[in-house]
């Protein structure tokens, strides 16, 4: 009966439009809004609070979506209590891994890392290419362009 | 509960209420909580990705930086907004299936579906530009204007996502042409019968949630 009673509610909620097209149009607007702040602020490069602000800023933009066109402003329990529990184990699988870095054995992070003392040559690897990961190109496929290797 | 599936419209053909349903109101739910469970698995997908984003940042900070400023930070931002819009038209589709102009409802789609492909014609604009300067992951990586370490790592994931991202972009385009081809053939889209339009619409706004993130991760370091 429960079950039954929150259909009922959801399908009013999603059927009486209390509005017209225009919400939409308003969030829409908003969103371009934000972007443009993303963008903008974005472009600062603001050392500390630059990714917790993109974040917020994109935070809220997902919710505008999420509420407002992808309608969990109008459901119930159930189709919210699948998402929270989704952002839940995000936050979780993010948290974790982040806090085992932070709190690992310096030795025990990638060589060149901030987290590391060591180079990648320390290990044995290449010190031309093994140490950023890739291959520069050889001299001769692309010699004019890419000019001679660094001393 | 009867009442409420006499309200709903009984004599029409569509949409068929299935046995075990006590009503289309709980049919509909069951329908939208599905869509719901599904998109959780899609989230958590996703995740998968921006952990791998989280831990490679939090080891690399300045590979990271240097390597999203040598992205077009302009094709970025054309895509954001080609894909808050076509959200937008996507969200219409619904508005307008609800009334049931099935007309309004292919033409919305229509343009979803124009966006989505200006939206993959940029990408591949991005794409081909980074297999020309060797900016690529892992030891394809051959650009010799950043060299740091952790810079391949960034193409990797920058790739890992945004072909994901793509694939679904291409996913939702098929799953919205099924509706806008129902619109416009059997044009029965009517306020008892939109759960199609309106759970593709679903889909799709997760694609743009995803892009949402993802764009000021990779753009905006």
């Amino acid at each position: 009966m429960a079950i039954a009673n929150e259909s009922r509610q959801e399908e009013q909620n999603m059927r009486e439009e209390h509005h017209g097209a225009g919400r939409y149009w308003l969030i829409w607007v908003l969103l371009l809004v934000l972007t443009a702040v993303t963008v903008v602020t974005g472009r600062i490069h603001i050392p500390t609070w630059g990714l917790v602000l993109a974040l917020v800023v994109a935070t809220t933009k997902g919710t505008l979506v999420l509420l407002y066109f992808m309608h969990l402003i109008d459901h119930r329990g159930a189709n919210r209590l699948v998402f929270a529990v989704s952002i839940l184990f995000v936050v979780l699988m993010l948290a974790i891994p982040l806090v085992d870095l932070g709190t690992r054995y310096r030795g025990a992070t990638p060589p060149g890392s901030t987290m590391s003392d060591m180079q990648a040559i320390d290990i044995g690897a290449d010190a031309q290419e093994g140490r950023y990961g890739g291959g520069l190109r050889k001299e001769g496929k692309m010699g004019e362009e890419s000019g001679a290797p660094r001393q | 509960m009867q009442s409420s599936s006499h309200a709903a419209g009984g004599t029409l053909p569509v949409p068929r209420l299935a046995g075990h349903f006590a009503s289309l109101e709980v049919q509909n739910h069951a329908a939208r909580l599905g869509m719901w469970l599904f998109l959780a698995t899609e989230i958590l997908l996703f995740a998968g990705l921006f952990i791998c984003y989280g831990v490679y940042r939090f080891l690399f900070p300045e590979a990271w930086a240097a390597a999203s400023r040598s992205l077009d930070l302009t094709m970025g931002t054309i895509n954001t907004v080609v894909l808050i819009t076509s959200s937008l038209t996507a969200a219409l589709a619904v508005h307008y299936a609800k009334e049931g102009k099935n007309k309004m409802v292919a033409v919305q789609i229509a343009l979803t579906l124009v966006m989505a492909i200006g939206f993959l014609v940029i990408k591949y604009f991005e794409y081909h530009h980074k297999f020309e300067i060797g900016t690529l992951p892992g030891r394809f990586y051959s650009y010799e204007g950043i060299q740091l370490p952790g810079v391949p790592m960034y193409f990797t994931v920058y790739f890992c996502s945004t072909a994901l991202h793509g694939l679904h972009v291409v996913i939702g385009m098929v799953v919205l042409a099924f509706s806008m081809v129902r619109a416009l053939k059997k044009a029965d889209f009517g306020p008892n019968n939109y759960t199609m339009v309106e759970l593709g619409s679903m889909y799709w706004h997760l694609v743009d949630l995803v892009w949402i993130f993802l764009f000021p991760m990779l753009y905006l370091v």
